[in-house]
């Protein structure tokens, strides 16, 4: 167990007023910018990554990472309150999320949230101290096709979710697609469907779609049933977090398969977006009563946060093992962990313990003070919904807005925003699902890049995708879970099917 | 048409606009595709394949829910939506438009002000000092937050330019 | 009124002497790379400098606008003709991408101001290989065309150009596979999925302190300064120059350069020249180039245009050898 004594050492280098306030200081600021879809975390890391420069690099790390923490607890918040995910991996959150924020029930919803997505993370943690230097190996096994598997698994896993309408399905699929298409080819260095906008170039962000399919989309629905919020008649009350948290156990399924879902894609490193996905559908899929979801499910929030969380911090181990940054935020980190005189990589576990161990030893500490964090506030960011929506509304609007605008500083993203919840609001009118759409805009450019890598590698064989164990497998599960439910109908689980196609969720 | 003389668009009919404008997109994809080649060539796809592909199947399933609405329709009847709704949502949509068109004049802090103070002036019904500050307050929090805090840039207009501030 | 005004305006005009340029507001820094690229660590060391010695009165305002792998950034900069609040950091891919991809700007949109370093390339193997020197290399490429796999970052762009450039010297043939960035390049070759690739020192310094990737050579005219051992007792200083070791490309580098918007001031100009060049005298700078392992080169003027010409004529040579440029 050196590990286990390296990681006491981290934790008495760490237990000091001193990084204890930093931590709170770092979550605050990651919950505000969280909050505010426009900055997120690789923003907000690398706005404070100047101050660090005066700082001991623990203290510098613990910042960071702490903001980087707080940055995902706010984009959960926003999602579950006005449908608005403030980054790609908390989109699956909206789904259960906000139906039942708008039931009425805020605070569980916000509870749910927050504990399951500490309890992710910290298993996460866990999963470094003990399995770190075996973990990084398994990383360097994956390659093009390897990721391509895992994001086709991904999909397989979430397909077949809307039932009774496939024409309008495979639209907002392929939609997502081309979405995900324009812009700059990795593969050719040519630009695709840009019809020549020069404003097209960059492609368009995610967060543009997002940010006009559910906010303003929404947005335009509520003002349809008369100008106000469903939760305003709910009251905040402390007794409803307890009660939230007292309900925990009962998902501990979901939690346990979420946080294997999201440790395994957290490492790979297929990401925290493609965890939460997967975790909502197969939570679902293997649901005995699947008429909640879509519609305020606790299992809807449990299982994509859970995911998110825990593969958002499995994800540092790649960075800090391998010198690979997983997602951008972790790229601004390994910047500063080079200017604070640091070589991210390999060499880091055994040439500076003190640091790795120590910022281990922060990840522990860092996420029970964000969760304490985020939940003593729950009750102030649900009674937002109690303001009266002629002005809450206008403001969310006026963020949105601002926020399109600060992602690129581009005013054709504002036009692009309000073009998207046009869209948001037609789709949501007709039935047709917006999960797929979401899904493929996320992966669906990594899983084309993949595939055409494993081409190039391959020289134009398909073969590759069953050249070894690693990649054989995990095409094995894909189209198991692709074909899940006729094999399921077969197998003679009709009641189960036919529950599904009754109360198919309309997301 | 007859459906707006009566006050309200059927379900059926924003389905097939819906359909066709989709249907749009799909072949404007499959056009711009096309130019970056579609073929499969020795080292794999080429850069237009797989847009190619997902263009026409997003004409697919346009047409075929076109040929649902028009010949097997299960919401027969159905409103998508009436003057009724139609009015807060118009309400509300308009002044998103406005806001824009303001703000890309004027720059995002008056437009937000401007926004915010119109639409609790005449949609909350607030006393126009009410809306003033909660306006004012508003774009001020904006400022601090954005462009002291985080350092992040805000549109500008002509008149944060006499004022003296970028 | 406005008489007296306007009075007071042609007054003062008149009395303030033709004094070179100084910004009186913000300067945005345009950064054509996402957060932690290459280019974003450079502007934002610049930044610090700057900050940290007061090189400059007006505060400055970081923007990343790395899509199309630059593009986004050059098109905005190049958008603001004659604003002299716009400068722009990028690599020779400012005048390299138009010619590979239908982007919406020239690279004469741009006015050159400096170059501050340069970036060297390297042929690294997995740490495994039984291949220790380029000459092997060559040959056991030679002796099966197209079964190398070279990594890189990015399509037609430097990664590609030095793999086609290595290809042509040598006459062997390699495949090259893009990826979105040198560290996902470095990673493949760690795990053994690639054969090579031609990352930045600093790309790959990390895999090479755990010996799971090592340099052949270096495509410098020579060869590293001193400094301390990386892996295994070797350093930088010792890895041998590709055309010492019998690859003859002499220097293969990429200039880490910085531009204002056409039309501007040659005074504006002149005073970013100045800024910058007092910048990379600094000990900070000295540091981040010792760090990253590029070489400080501190270009202005003719010295940078004549540099920017012959750059120009090799890539190019290279892009029509390949068929890659558009026209």
């Amino acid at each position: 167990m050196g590990n286990f004594s390296y990681l006491m050492d981290g934790f008495s280098t760490i237990i000091t007023w001193h990084h204890i306030l930093i931590m709170i200081v770092g979550v605050m600021l990651g919950i505000l910018v969280g909050v505010l879809p426009g900055l997120g975390a690789p923003n907000g890391v690398s706005l404070l990554l100047p101050l660090t420069f005066t700082m001991d690099p623990i203290s510098a790390i613990i910042l960071l990472s702490c903001m980087y923490w707080g940055a995902l607890f706010g984009g959960s918040t926003t999602s579950i309150l006005f449908n608005i995910p403030g980054e790609p991996s908390s989109v699956a959150t909206t789904f259960d999320g906000y139906p039942m924020a708008k039931n009425g029930q805020a605070t569980r919803a916000l509870t749910l949230a927050f504990m399951s997505a500490g309890i992710g993370a910290l298993a996460g943690v866990i999963m470094i101290t003990l399995l770190s230097t075996w973990v990084a190996g398994f990383a360097l096994q994956f390659s093009s096709p390897e990721f391509f598997a895992v994001y086709f698994l991904a999909f397989a896993s979430f397909i077949g979710m809307s039932g009774n309408a496939p024409a309008k399905t495979l639209v907002t699929m392929m939609l997502g697609f081309a979405f995900a298409t324009v812009g700059m080819d990795t593969i050719s260095g040519g630009l695709r469907l840009t019809f020549g906008i020069p404003d097209l170039i960059k492609g368009v962000s995610f967060l543009v779609a997002v940010m006009g399919l559910f906010g303003i989309g929404e947005l335009l629905l509520t003002t349809e049933e008369g100008l106000r919020f469903d939760g305003i008649k709910a009251r905040v009350r402390i007794v409803d977090v307890l009660k939230a948290l007292k309900e925990m156990p009962r998902y501990s399924w979901s939690i346990l398969r979420s946080t294997v879902i999201g440790i395994w894609m957290g490492i790979t490193p297929a990401g925290p977006t493609a965890a939460s996905f997967m975790s909502y559908g197969l939570a679902r899929r293997f649901a005995k009563d699947k008429s909640g979801f879509g519609k305020g499910d606790p299992r809807g929030i449990v299982s994509p946060e859970t995911a998110d969380h825990s593969a958002g911090t499995a994800a540092l181990l790649p960075m800090l093992a391998l010198g690979v940054p997983g997602s951008a935020t972790a790229a601004v980190m390994m910047g500063g962990l080079m200017i604070w005189g640091l070589t991210p990589g390999p060499m880091l576990f055994i040439d500076r313990p003190d640091f790795v161990w120590g910022l281990i030893a922060s990840m522990y500490l860092g996420n029970v003070v964000a969760v304490v964090l985020v939940l003593a506030t729950v009750p102030i960011y649900a009674s937002i919904l109690r303001v009266p929506f002629s002005i809450v509304g206008p403001v969310i609007v006026a963020i949105i807005f601002s926020g399109a605008y600060q992602i690129a500083n581009s005013t054709f993203d504002m036009w692009l925003v309000l073009g998207f919840g046009i869209l948001g609001y037609l789709f949501k009118k007709l039935d047709y699902p917006i999960a797929p759409l979401v899904l493929a805009m996320v992966l669906g450019d990594k899983a084309e890049d993949a595939f055409r890598q494993s081409m190039l590698m391959s020289n134009g064989s398909l073969s590759i995708f069953w050249s070894n164990p690693l990649v054989t497998g995990i095409m094995a599960l894909g189209l198991l879970m692709l074909l899940w439910p006729i094999l399921a109908n077969a197998v003679g689980v009709r009641n189960l099917r036919r529950r599904a196609a009754g109360h198919s969720a309309k997301i | 048409m007859a459906e707006l003389q009566k006050g309200y668009v059927s379900r059926k009919t924003m389905e097939i606009v819906t359909t066709l404008l989709t249907g749009g997109v799909g072949i404007a994809i499959c056009i711009e595709s096309w130019r970056s080649g579609v073929g499969w060539s020795d080292t794999g796809p080429e850069a237009g394949y797989f847009p190619f592909i997902v263009g026409s199947l997003v004409i697919l399933g346009s047409v075929v829910t076109l040929l649902r609405s028009l010949f097997f329709y299960n919401h027969e009847g159905e409103i998508f939506i009436d003057i009724e709704r139609a009015k807060p949502v118009l309400g509300f949509f308009l002044p998103i438009v406005a806001f824009i068109v303001i703000s890309l004049l004027l720059g995002l802090y008056v437009g937000t002000a401007l926004y915010i103070f119109g639409s609790m002036k005449w949609q909350g019904g607030y006393r126009w000092w009410v809306s003033t500050c909660a306006a004012l307050a508003v774009s001020a929090l904006f400022y601090l937050v954005f462009e002291v805090g985080f350092q992040v840039p805000l549109l500008k207009g002509p008149i944060e330019g006499w004022l003296g501030i970028y | 009124m406005l008489k007296q005004i306007a009075g007071m305006l042609l007054a003062m005009t008149a009395i303030t002497p033709a004094v070179a340029f100084e910004p009186t507001k913000p300067v945005e820094f345009v950064v054509t790379s996402g957060p932690g690229g290459g280019t974003d660590n450079f502007a934002r060391t610049v930044q610090s400098i700057i900050a940290k010695h007061k090189l400059m009165d007006a505060p400055v305002v970081v923007t990343n606008k790395g899509g199309g792998s630059g593009a986004e950034g050059f098109v905005y900069a190049a958008g603001y003709k004659g604003d002299p609040y716009k400068l722009t950091f990028g690599t020779n891919n400012e005048y390299l991408l138009p010619s590979v991809a239908a982007v919406p700007y020239k690279p004469e949109d741009l006015t050159p101001v400096a170059a501050l370093a340069l970036d060297e390339f390297l042929v690294w193997v997995n740490g495994k290989s039984e291949v220790n020197d380029i000459k092997t290399f060559v040959t056991a490429a030679k002796a099966e065309p197209k079964a190398i796999q070279f990594g890189g970052s990015q399509s037609k762009d430097t990664d590609q150009i030095l793999v086609s450039t290595i290809a042509e010297t040598t006459g062997a043939e390699f495949r090259y596979i893009p990826f979105k960035s040198g560290g996902e390049a470095a990673v493949q070759l760690a795990g053994g999925h690639i054969d090579a690739n031609v990352n930045n020192p600093n790309e790959n310094r990390g895999q090479w302190q755990a010996g799971m990737v090592k340099p052949l050579c270096v495509f410098r005219p020579d060869r590293f300064p001193k400094s301390e051992p990386v892996h295994d007792g070797k350093g930088w200083s010792d890895i041998p120059t590709c055309a010492e070791a019998g690859l003859a490309i002499d220097s293969y580098r990429m200039p880490r350069t910085v531009w204002l918007p056409a039309g501007v001031d040659e005074d504006a100009v002149k005073f970013y020249q100045d800024v910058l060049k007092k910048v990379s005298e600094t000990s900070e700078w000295a540091d981040y180039v010792a760090k990253t392992s590029q070489t400080s080169q501190f270009l202005a003027g003719g010295d940078f245009t004549t540099y920017q010409t012959s750059d120009r004529e090799n890539v190019r040579k290279v892009l029509k050898r390949e068929g890659w440029l558009v026209e």
